[in-house]
């Protein structure tokens, strides 16, 4: 069980949606429990992987690999795919929150009324296939993840959203599936162009099945591929995320090989493979201009899904651009630096003015998540230590701080179905607690330091600037975007909480404060933002180590 | 005493008020009666621990790792010397009065333990900003003391104005804060760390245009807190702030951050940098006081006034001369802090006992000849206002002085174009004077013009006794022994050796002072004394919201702020998304091309391909009722084709 714990943690959520499917009661309230029990097992596995994770350990920790499907096809090679799960320093941290996401997720659920088997099914599918997503270490399974979490997610703003539903989550399915599009015909590429030494050496026969690998073994199969000794038909193709990140592993002449001459119009072919990965994952992000999609996704989804839409999925964006993107095409990414900057400083700046504009809590927040999550693209292009650990670190602490934004967002829509800031007025009279946690959000989202986002903006644009390649003025005027935060949260915050109490509609009296069950669900996630703003070492110890390897091993 | 002795310090001096925060926020309104007292008990503790370890002559340093990564490792660091010496007690002395009068001035106030909640974590950060060893420990602090004052200027959240107030206070400062912030991160790229004794050592490793940069940079930070133009606005806007909080933070304390950080940055700042520095305050100084000569609002007067001064604080700072900048620090919060507590007094006895009347207690064209009513707070208001406008044998004469030496110093050295600086000075401490007299005579002489359901009346003790120790704090004595001369004990305790002293700088500038008051004096001889008569009557025009857009930086942000937002948002809608709407509908017409061929040309691949998506979408619909089936299909169908090609291949 503890040398499959990976798997567990994929399993348990798929599992549950199995039971929850094929559950023979009738009544909603046993699908939900069946979730929440679901989510507590995978908060209790989590525990048990941040107590046995080692941070000092800066390469893949825990993992699990067995073969999954081989086929020979002939002078092609050899088809290899494997079941390889793991995790690291980049991927943990958003494997943890992952987990307190969903798991907040489930609980803010816990009024959904209608189709609630079908609810609970799709939200623990989903639940499986984001966690999936960050524990793969192979390209073909973390892309069958990626597509498996397209169709829960289509479900749920489509089927439980609001009116404009239909239109909202077609919008995001195409989009998404445009993007994953891009990613999938990269993928095929790096597949016919990249060998996996190791199989490669069983195959031609210098490596028993039972022996230990040798050190010098991979270098001696790198050079025979590079000498051409070894026939088109012993080669064994692999999509292994290790594999696919060292370039002795291409093969020479191939399409994607480091040396490749192949052209595409202008373009080389490696250059515009870049580029797809790119706006794949951009999509994901969102990156602007490829941000439309997430505004009106969140307006019409229900609160837990745009809970889980911001604070997770979104990151899988990110995530992309690390281990993948750099990861595979680390001479492009440092050639494209100055672009990828300015579109994050764009994406900060734009969001942040966008946000600032809008006059439904929803979009404000959604465009909120654009100008953060720019941050990390700021972060991320920069590629510098700081860069890269602020940006894991504002996606954690993004995660956190949407959740609870949504969640907040959720609570004043539950009572009245209005989210328009201009119909409120003077709430902190009718809903003093509310007002306050509230307010904890608004200025950790805005960036406040003792908050788990001042750290994250600090260090992305701290990485930006210590990198010699980028031009000062581009983080220069990325610091704008924290002026807009503070600007378009004050602004909400004073024109929904002070004055005096009133509110559009006649039924002011449903304006109660937070019940129990929101005040519970929300003091945990403010507690984890002081926690992160007052320690950020948590996270860094985490991905530190880690980073620093990967910068290394790019170089 | 060793460094490591300073933890104690260090720990109780930010963690005492942190405490008293959370536990006067926590406390409910049930400890609304003892909150003040717990208030001021702590900070006369803070006060006594920072004079025990009070050690001028050394420097100290405590520090704690907090991050490391890559090539960049982050201490929280705090430091003793004699500048956090003495802003130390400036801080805790008048915080602690502040307290004391608060009791009787908020008295009946319902929400007293946040009130003093707010104050307490406004001592913290302004604790850590005097503590702060690094820049970016500094940052952290000048954050948290933006968050305080916005807290303690919406108090009374239940006004739409002061909200309002409270906000464009934060949203200004967080401009500045953004350059102070990209400040910072210049240093870390260029030095690797904003260790302010790294700094001192290392700044000559960096050229000269880029430490300009990061000079004008830092000093961003010091345009936001300390009201500089073009970011000014916010201040007079912050008086919606209960009155002892506009003494305490939007006089004393907070607005002097700026200044002090740059007294710490002095080292880096360049000479172009410093001439930058003493333009902007020199605008700053002369707009603060032309609008106060106009003000009617007894608190907005006082608060152009801070401006004015912290302009000259700024330009002192500009001039290199950052210990007589701190000196003005200094006396200035002693004298403005009294002097709005005085005020606060004033409004006190004129607020009419029936809430319902009509009747503004701040507006001075409404109140006249109140010296009578009101003697201790006429003495004590007197004094600091002669403070203020630089009288003799009081602190302001002094610490002026020593600005205008400082500049004709200055002048000597660069130029003749250069004495427009101090000149300029001299001149609006003539406005300031003029500004001075006007407000005493409006406040304390000539007839009553306030209503008749207006009953003044002295205020408490415990509100008056801080007042009488602000004003005697106001006095030469505790700066110099000659009241003549500024270089007195304040200034060699600060390190600052006078090399000429200018006799003829106190002549003139009291000159200049006294024919000042001469002419403010003509002025309430005549029929119509400062237009208060013919202004009296126009007042109704002045109402609701304008009078908040009389001086406030709308025109430089906020208007071009919501121009770009509004235009950015339509862009966002009809372009970017429309783009992509028509490129979603090109695509159906496209489709719709491409199944019409389908039809006609393909027809019988296309049924039965159909046939077999309807039959499986028919299995999975049994689990789901949407339209998607088709995507589910087609998505597994993808991964299918994509092996079989792979096999196939």
């Amino acid at each position: 069980m503890i040398d499959h714990i990976l798997t567990l943690l994929i399993a348990i959520p798929l599992l549950g949606a199995a039971a929850v499917a094929v559950w023979p009661s009738h009544r909603p309230e046993n699908y939900r429990i069946i979730a929440l029990v679901a989510l507590v097992l995978e908060v209790l596995v989590s525990v048990y992987l941040y107590l046995s994770f080692n941070n000092k350990n800066p390469g893949y920790q825990l993992s699990e690999v067995s073969d999954w499907i081989t086929l020979p096809v002939g002078s092609l090679g050899i088809v290899s795919i494997d079941y390889a799960l793991a995790v690291d320093g980049i991927s943990f941290p958003l494997v943890l929150l992952a987990v307190v996401v969903l798991f907040a997720g489930v609980i803010s659920s816990w009024n959904i009324m209608q189709k609630t088997r079908a609810y609970f099914a799709l939200y623990l599918l989903l639940t499986g296939s984001v966690i999936g997503c960050f524990l793969a270490q192979d390209f073909f399974l973390f892309y069958l993840f990626f597509e498996f979490m397209l169709l829960p997610m289509y479900f749920l703003i489509g089927l439980w959203g609001g009116p404009k539903r239909e239109y909202a989550a077609l919008k995001f399915f195409i989009y998404t599936f445009f993007g994953s599009l891009l990613i999938l015909i990269v993928m095929i590429c790096l597949y016919l162009s990249v060998i996996d030494p190791l199989e490669t050496a069983r195959v031609v026969g210098i490596l028993g099945m039972e022996d230990a690998v040798h050190p010098d073994l991979i270098p001696q199969i790198q050079q025979w591929l590079v000498d051409g000794k070894i026939a088109p038909e012993q080669l064994v193709h692999t999509f292994r995320f290790a594999f696919l990140a060292d370039p002795g592993n291409y093969i020479p002449g191939s399409l994607l090989d480091a040396a490749s001459q192949y052209l595409i119009g202008n373009m080389p072919v490696r250059l515009l493979a870049f580029w797809f990965l790119f706006i794949g994952f951009a999509v994901k992000l969102p990156v602007v201009p490829v941000h439309t999609w997430l505004p009106d996704a969140h307006v019409e989804a229900p609160t837990p899904v745009s809970v889980v839409l911001a604070g997770i999925l979104l990151k899988i964006g990110g995530y992309g651009f690390i281990r993948i993107v750099d990861g595979f095409f680390p001479v492009e990414a440092q050639y494209n630096m100055i672009p990828l900057s300015v579109l994050g400083m764009i994406s900060i700046v734009y969001g942040g003015f966008n946000a600032l504009g809008q006059s439904d809590l929803k979009k404000m927040i959604a465009y909120s998540s654009v100008s953060h999550m720019g941050f990390v693209l700021l972060g991320i292009s920069a590629l510098t230590a700081e860069g890269i650990n602020g940006a894991i670190y504002q996606m954690v602490s993004h995660g956190v701080l949407s959740a609870m934004l949504f969640l907040l967002t959720g609570v004043i829509y539950d009572r009245t179905h209005d989210r328009n800031i201009d119909h409120y007025r003077g709430l902190i009279g009718v809903m003093p607690r509310f007002t306050i946690i509230t307010g904890i959000a608004f200025f950790a989202s805005l960036g406040l330091p003792g908050f788990s986002g001042f750290v994250g903006e600090l260090f992305t644009l701290m990485g930006a600037f210590q990198s010699n390649a980028l031009p000062v003025w581009i983080p220069a005027l990325s610091t704008l975007g924290i002026v807009l935060a503070a600007a378009y949260f004050l602004w909400t915050y004073q024109r929904m909480f002070f004055g005096q109490f009133w509110y559009k509609n006649e039924n002011s009296h449903v304006l109660t404060d937070l019940t129990v069950r929101e005040t519970g669900l929300l003091l945990p996630l403010v507690f984890l933002t002081v926690l992160l703003g007052i320690l950020p070492g948590i996270l860094f110890d985490m991905t530190g180590p880690t980073v620093q390897a990967w910068l290394e091993g790019l170089r | 005493m060793p460094d490591s002795a300073y933890l104690l310090p260090a720990f109780l001096l930010l963690g005492l008020p942190f405490l008293v925060f959370i536990l006067l926020w926590l406390g409910g309104k049930n400890i609304n009666k003892l909150a003040g007292w717990i208030g001021a008990l702590v900070t006369a503790a803070g006060l006594i621990i920072s004079l025990k370890y009070a050690d001028p002559e050394m420097l100290h340093i405590v520090r704690f790792n907090w991050i490391a990564i890559g090539n960049t490792s982050i201490e929280i660091s705090f430091r003793f010397d004699t500048l956090t010496c003495i802003m130390l007690l400036v801080v805790h002395l008048v915080a602690l009065l502040v307290q004391l009068y608060s009791m009787a001035y908020l008295h009946d106030d319902e929400n007293l333990n946040r009130y003093f909640a707010f104050i307490q974590l406004f001592l913290f950060s302004m604790i850590g900003i005097v503590l702060a060893e690094s820049l970016l420990v500094m940052y952290i602090f000048w954050e948290l003391v933006g968050l305080s004052s916005y807290l303690l200027i919406g108090f009374w959240y239940f006004r739409p104005r002061a909200v309002w107030a409270a906000q464009k206070a934060f949203v200004l400062n967080r401009i500045g804060d953004a350059a102070f912030l990209t400040g910072i991160l210049m240093l870390f790229y260029y030095v690797g760390t904003s260790d302010l004794e790294v700094l001192s050592l290392e700044t000559g490793s960096i050229s000269p245009g880029i430490l300009t940069a990061i000079g004008l940079c830092l000093f961003g930070g010091c345009m936001g807190k300390s009201a500089q133009f073009p970011l000014s606005g916010w201040l007079p806007d912050a008086m919606e702030g209960p009155t002892p909080v506009s003494a305490l933070i939007h006089a004393a304390t907070m607005v002097a951050a700026g200044i002090f950080l740059l007294a710490r940055i002095s080292f880096l700042l360049t000479p172009d940098a410093r001439l930058v520095i003493a333009i902007i305050g020199t605008i700053t100084m002369l707009t603060g006081a032309i609008k106060a000569t106009r003000e009617w609002d007894i608190k907005r007067v006082l608060a152009y006034s801070t401006m004015s001064q912290l302009g000259l604080m700024v330009i002192a700072a500009g001039f290199g001369s950052w210990q007589t900048a701190f000196f003005h620090l200094t006396t200035h919060a002693f004298f403005k802090a009294g002097l709005f507590l005085s005020a606060g007094s004033v409004i006190h006895a004129v607020t009419p006992s029936e809430k319902d009347k009509p009747f503004d207690p701040q507006d001075m064209r409404t109140m006249g000849g109140l010296r009578k009513a009101l003697p201790i707070t006429f003495i004590c208001f007197t004094i600091c206002a002669a403070a203020l406008a630089g009288l003799p044998f009081f602190s302001g004469f002094l610490s002026k002085d020593a600005v205008i030496s400082a500049g004709f110093l200055w002048a000597a050295e660069h130029g003749a174009l250069y004495y427009i600086f101090p000149v300029v000075i001299i001149l609006s401490a003539g406005l300031t004077a003029y500004y001075m007299t006007r407000q005493v005579w409006l406040v304390f002489f000539g007839e009553k013009r306030y209503s008749s359901f207006v009953h003044p009346h002295e205020s408490p003790a415990l509100m008056w006794l801080p007042m009488a120790v602000l004003s005697a704090l106001s006095l030469f004595i505790w700066f110099s022994w000659n009241p003549f001369n500024a270089s007195g004990w304040f200034l060699s305790f600060v390190g600052y050796a006078e090399s000429v002293h200018l006799v003829w700088v106190p002549v003139i500038a009291g000159l200049v002072t006294f024919l000042s008051i001469f002419l403010a004096y003509r002025e309430v001889k005549s029929n119509d004394p400062f237009y208060v008569k013919t202004a009296l009557t126009d007042s109704a025009s002045k109402t609701g919201w304008n009078w908040l857009r009389d001086y406030s930086n709308e025109h430089f942000f906020i208007i071009p702020f919501s121009w770009i937002t509004k235009w950015l948002k339509v862009f966002d809608k009809n372009y970017i998304d429309a783009w992509v709407n028509s490129v979603a509908k090109a695509s159906v017409i496209f489709g719709h091309i491409i199944s019409w061929i389908d039809r006609n040309l393909v027809d019988g691949i296309v049924n039965s391909v159909v046939y077999i998506i309807r039959l499986a979408g028919q299995a999975a619909r049994s689990i789901q009722n949407g339209k998607i089936q088709s995507y589910y299909i087609v998505t597994a169908a993808g991964v299918f084709l994509l092996i079989l090609w792979l096999v196939v291949m």
